[in-house]
């Protein structure tokens, strides 16, 4: 359940910038100077996070996209990377 | 007033000094840098306090310091000589508080905080016959997200000498561009190697240095590349930190261009000997 202020329709900042570093990724915040490391999942996620994806369809996107993830966990992981972004303050 | 300009690109230090002893030790600290004969842009001075007592080391924005002992005002001298390039503005790069060596033709880029043992593995490393781009500031260039050389000597505790057979009898014989001053050995790369630039490159690795684990069992382990890019990251934001966020978006966004296909290991432990070793162990798997 996500408690923390994430809309239905979560948007991701458009400063953001995400780039590939080995296996994982980053997300660069230079309005905050600082980068925070996002494993597949979690970049997959803020990908969609354009303003227009519901969290059903993220779930959708997760699940075509990153086919070895347990599709149990979708719905947790999607609520545990909406809830760090917010915290983090890389939403909209 | 025999005056010494060096190229760290795209500074030209300048270091000024009326006193023969203070005029030496001035020469060890860029001593593998390139001269130059261009404007400088940050001008440096140790000179003999008037009244002959003590010396006082003059840099750009900033009172002067002294008088004091030629070991405190070289340190002084040492530290803003350090901090006005990493802090300078510097047009298509940044410098950064990193150490790096070629092993094989792979560089490794070796970061830590103060005192996790930065110099001390770099040192290892040339001793086992690797170039180096430097043991506490390198160069990173925007335009192709490479790394390079700063001629800059490696600043060495004493005691770490005693692993090191070649760097220690390079600093017992006097060899020009070795200086023991306020506590530390200076050692010139050019006076343990004729050929100690590394080629610019991007990394093929990052070693995060751990000082909490720096007297524990000596332990290379790969590591979050991710984790590995922020500490970079980080440490290139505070450099960058002058110019302003466009251009610290700029830096940083081709740094993480730069890193895209690095591995990371993390390493540890009291024995550097063991974790060149180790890393030489890496790059030939």
């Amino acid at each position: 359940m996500i408690t923390t202020g994430v809309t239905q329709r979560p948007a991701a900042r458009p400063d953001l910038v995400l780039r590939r570093v080995g296996s994982e990724w980053v997300v660069y915040d230079s309005a905050r100077a600082k980068a925070h490391v996002l494993n597949l999942t979690a970049a997959v996620i803020l990908t969609y996070c354009d303003g227009t994806n519901e969290r059903s369809s993220i779930a959708e996107a997760i699940a075509r996209e990153v086919p070895d993830l347990d599709p149990t966990r979708i719905k947790d992981d999607i609520d545990d990377a909406l809830r760090r972004f917010a915290d983090e303050g890389l939403l909209q | 007033m025999p005056v010494r300009r060096i190229a760290v690109a795209p500074q030209v230090l300048e270091f000024a000094s009326d006193d023969p002893v203070a005029e030496g030790a001035l020469a060890a600290l860029y001593h593998a840098a390139p001269l130059s004969t261009a404007v400088p842009t940050l001008r440096y001075g140790l000179r003999r306090a008037s009244g002959g007592t003590g010396y006082v080391a003059t840099s750009p924005d900033r009172p002067p310091f002294g008088p004091a002992s030629l070991g405190d005002a070289w340190a002084y001298l040492e530290w803003r000589a350090t901090e006005d390039v990493l802090n300078a503005p510097a047009d298509g790069g940044v410098f950064l508080h990193a150490g790096g060596v070629e092993i094989g033709s792979r560089l490794a880029l070796i970061v830590g905080d103060s005192g996790a043992g930065k110099s001390t593995l770099v040192a290892h490393l040339m001793q086992r016959g690797h170039r180096m781009l430097g043991d506490d500031l390198v160069r990173f260039a925007t335009a192709d997200a490479r790394f390079s050389a700063v001629g800059r000597s490696l600043k060495l505790d004493p005691n770490s000498l005693s692993s090191m057979p070649l760097i220690a009898r390079t600093c017992s014989s006097a060899t020009v561009g070795t200086l023991l001053a306020a506590g530390c050995w200076y050692v010139s790369p050019a006076a343990i190697r004729r050929e100690w630039e590394a080629a610019p490159a991007r990394p093929w690795a990052v070693v995060l240095l751990d000082a909490a684990r720096r007297n524990g069992p000596s332990t290379v382990e790969r590591t979050s590349a991710g984790e590995a890019a922020v500490f970079v990251t980080q440490k290139v934001l505070g450099a960058a930190a002058g110019g302003g966020q466009t251009r610290q978006e700029d830096v940083t966004v081709r740094l993480l261009d730069g890193l895209a296909n690095v591995a990371a290991y993390r390493a540890s432990g009291g024995d550097p000997a063991a974790v060149a070793a180790a890393l030489e162990r890496e790059v030939a798997a």
